[in-house]
């Protein structure tokens, strides 16, 4: 296994925390965030700068990590309860604009130049580097997808399929739209928090426009083609996206034009996801398992 | 008890310049079945949705077991005991029938964070919403997918999630309309039956047959304004009543 | 005084080429609901389209018509393929379809006509002016003699003949027009291909504006006439013409003239989530 798919792999199973976290907010909740990258960014800044500036480790900064791009989540969740899906979805496009603005301008985040010499994350004595990374992201996805489980089997995440497939009927059985909205919304923006402090000590230097809207798109496309709502549909639309510019690289310059026609067909003719209802994939699952649908 | 299970007092409800409800009051009992009728368009739905927490009414007091509840939130009032069915049925299309139930079992857990984590596919929680669903009838379909279900199904599947709640209020929003013969016979039979069970309910009904054999008492709204209210009998014959319902080219069906 | 005056009305002529671009998209959000991010593609098109037939002809009538042609045509291969078929699914199916529509597009413009920057050197049959002190070019003469006659074109397509009340009553509820009679499909089809036709002008004018044409060049209007739609008004076409003039003023005269050291880029945004803020609906927008 060479060293360059050792490094896709990890950055497929970093890709696959934070598409997770977006799958929480938009799959489970049925709410619109089309800036997701942007809690990737506050994530992967929290703990650069937490690690650097702040002279932290790793493990010592990440539940800091998670509490700062949670609570950002909240407050940025709470504009979407006050606004209709149309706004929301240009709200959030903008919010993800703003954060990396000001992660570009504020002198404080390293401005244009962004931030470098991120440490490597020490284990048991050992700084984590090559394998040993990706096995240490892959747990990190592993937890990640165990906890999405659970939240699917919570009464927490049943109130939020529920706000999902109609807000008004839920309300009317005791589910509150407001504690439950937040709720998705900070456990998914955790997650993303989480996959950006991983992101930055793998790339060990990061800059604002890593986290623009084209990578919230990405990540957007990874859930819908996965399966939006589904376990594994994240993880599944990770892996997809993260190896076919890999599988493209020698074609080079038709390179992003077969990416993106590819994406193109793919959503147009599987709009519910890989693993979606009615998705090819599941009915041949189906009738080569006998007919069971 | 003395003290009416719901009381409205000079309930209002004005959008704009529009006063869909003008002091509107009365009272529900334990244990009846009051009906609210009137002609298209007189304020019975936005009367509901004041009680039920949709709206926050203009002005005027809702008391209901004593507490006042009037601008509480749907989620609130939930928990205080009212559950309520929609005019357009509004069920959770890609939960199956039986998770579309379970959903209302989880009252208890909402409002709090510990309990909110537990899991809900226990056994103890699928055999109650199984016992409910068969209440109504439909456990024969507990595994398919709600948004499937025909229209009587689907009204069979409101009153079983209001159940789950375990309410001591019910609001059926013309749980009748839309219904064949047959499953109107069914529907009353299941009403009647919840009524026994202890919960006291509060319905709009468009059909007249329905409202007069099935409600105790009867309040009759126009333009916003309570016209009525009275027994079965009393309103039949009552001649403003009559007069409403005649002048708008006669909505009562007697069928 | 006089730059003060120049810069307006060089921000007047920016804001006009920016409400041709955002006409389409604000067209196609009215009927349709979607966010046409690709509709930036189309503007790029447009304008690579015009440059090879001027290169070819070096006639700027011919120039345009071929680009507006081929945009209505793009237009509309982009509705009836990606659109239409995926209506009923939640916003963001399209949304990430528009995505992927906008970057195939641009990647063939770079693949056929290379990254590099091109020139577009046409002179536009239009006078220029010279106005106590002020020189007006030609090319500013064209954009708002053009720019002015497309939009007067359009409200009175859209106001005063029937297709116009077929597209309003479309726009305003799809179902009940389809059952007056109307053929929805058609009439969302020819809302696409004249917004994109208009994004094809609007193509070729910044090409000559700026005497630059290269692949990316819709990058930057994709996601500013986003703002644009929504301080305007979401569903509302005289608002994102305003804010589009507004926003050209705004720019021209915040940046260039009085200095202040923020990405130009950055205005769109500000007014965008200071409109969200304090007025979702926009400035003509209508509340819910």
């Amino acid at each position: 296994m060479s060293e360059y798919t050792i490094t896709i792999g990890t950055l497929i199973a970093i890709q696959a925390i934070v598409a997770c976290g977006l799958n929480v907010i938009v799959g489970y909740a049925g709410q619109i965030s089309l800036g997701h990258a942007a809690f990737f960014g506050i994530g992967a800044y929290a703990s650069a700068l937490l690690t650097t500036a702040g002279g932290l480790s790793f493990w010592t900064a990440l539940p800091v990590v998670l509490g700062i791009t949670g609570l950002v989540g909240l407050f940025l969740g709470l504009p979407s309860l006050r606004l209709r899906e149309d706004f929301l979805a240009i709200t959030t496009i903008g919010i993800n604009f703003i954060v990396v603005s000001i992660f570009q301008y504020v002198p404080f985040f390293g401005g244009a130049l962004g931030i470098g010499g991120i440490p490597r994350i020490v284990l048991f004595g050992e700084r984590i580097r090559g394998v040993s990374f990706f096995l240490l992201s892959a747990g990190f996805l592993a937890a990640t997808l165990a906890i999405c489980w659970l939240f699917t089997r919570s009464w927490s995440g049943l109130a939020c399929f529920a706000l999902r497939e109609d807000e008004t009927a839920a309300s009317s059985m005791g589910v509150s739209p407001v504690r439950f909205k937040l709720t998705a919304f900070i456990l998914g923006t955790a997650m993303a928090g989480l996959g950006g402090a991983l992101y930055a000590h793998f790339m060990r230097f990061i800059s604002a426009t890593d986290f623009g809207f084209p990578m919230s798109v990405m990540i957007l496309s990874m859930v819908v083609l996965g399966g939006m709502g589904t376990l594994w549909g994240p993880v599944l639309g990770a892996l997809v996206l993260g190896i076919l510019p890999e599988v493209f690289r020698p074609l080079t310059d038709y390179r992003m034009f077969l990416y993106a026609a590819l994406l193109l067909l793919m959503i147009r003719f599987q709009p519910g996801g890989l693993l979606g209802e009615n998705s090819l994939a599941r009915r041949t699952f189906s009738r080569l398992k006998g007919g069971k649908s | 008890m003395d003290e009416p299970l719901l009381s409205l007092r000079e309930i209002s409800m004005h959008f704009g310049g529009l006063k869909a409800l003008d002091r509107v009051s009365f009272d529900l009992h334990e244990g009846e079945i009051l009906g609210l009728i009137g002609p298209n368009g007189a304020g019975k739905t936005t009367c509901f949705n004041t009680v039920s927490g949709v709206y926050r009414p203009t002005s005027g007091e809702i008391r209901f077991r004593g507490k006042r509840t009037d601008g509480l939130p749907p989620h609130r009032m939930a928990a205080l005991g009212i559950g309520r069915t929609f005019q357009i049925v509004r069920p959770f299309p890609n939960l199956t029938v039986l998770e579309n139930v379970i959903v209302a079992s989880g009252l208890t857990c909402y409002g709090r964070l510990i309990p909110s984590c537990r899991s809900w596919k226990g056994r103890k929680t699928r055999e109650e919403a199984s016992e409910i669903l068969a209440r109504v009838g439909l456990e024969s379909q507990a595994g398919q997918k709600a948004g499937l279900l025909p229209l009587g199904n689907l009204r069979r599947l409101e009153l079983a999630r209001a159940l789950a709640l375990k309410p001591h209020l019910l609001l059926l929003d013309e749980s009748f309309s839309g219904l064949r013969h047959e499953e109107i016979a069914q529907q009353e039979e299941l009403v009647r039956k919840t009524r026994e069970s202890g919960i006291s309910i509060l319905l709009i009904e468009h059909n007249m047959r329905v409202a007069m054999g099935l409600c105790d008492r009867l309040v009759v709204l126009d333009h916003g304004r309570k016209l009525a209210e009275g027994k079965p009998e009393a309103i039949r014959n009552n001649p403003e009543v009559i007069r409403a319902y005649l002048g708008r080219g006669g909505s009562a069906n007697a069928s | 005084m006089q730059l003060f005056l120049e810069q307006m009305l060089n921000g007047i002529a920016i804001g006009a080429i920016y409400a041709m671009i955002t006409l389409g998209l604000a067209l196609v959000y009215g009927i349709l609901r979607i966010l046409h991010v690709a509709h930036a593609a189309v503007y790029t098109v447009g304008a690579y389209v015009g440059l090879a037939v001027f290169a070819a002809t070096q006639n700027i009538l011919l120039s345009a018509a071929g680009a507006m042609v081929s945009c209505a045509g793009l237009g509309f291969l982009i509705e009836r393929f990606v659109y239409y078929p995926l209506l009923k699914y939640p916003p963001y199916v399209p949304l990430i379809g528009s995505i992927a529509c906008l970057l195939a597009i641009e990647e063939i413009c770079r693949l056929a006509a290379g990254p590099y920057i091109l020139s577009f050197p046409a002179r536009l049959p239009f006078p220029s002016f010279t106005v106590g002190g002020i020189v007006i070019s030609s090319t500013l003469t064209a954009v708002y003699c053009i720019s002015a006659g497309v939009l007067a074109l359009l409200w009175f397509i859209t106001t005063r003949t029937e297709l116009g009340l077929a597209m309003r009553a479309t726009s305003q509820d799809m179902a009940i027009a389809s059952a007056m009679g109307i053929n929805s499909h058609r009439i969302i089809s020819l809302t696409f291909m004249i917004g994109s036709a208009v994004a094809a002008i609007a193509g070729i004018l910044v090409g000559i504006y700026y005497n630059q044409v290269y692949p990316s060049m819709g990058a930057v209007p994709a996601y500013k006439t986003l703002a644009l739609i929504v301080v305007g008004g979401l569903g509302s076409v005289p608002g994102a013409v305003l804010a589009s003039i507004l926003l050209g003023v705004g720019e021209t005269l915040l940046i260039g003239y009085a200095g202040i050291p923020l990405p130009r880029d950055a205005l769109a945004f500000i007014a965008m989530i200071a409109v969200l803020l304090w007025r979702p609906q926009g400035l003509l927008g209508s509340r819910g």
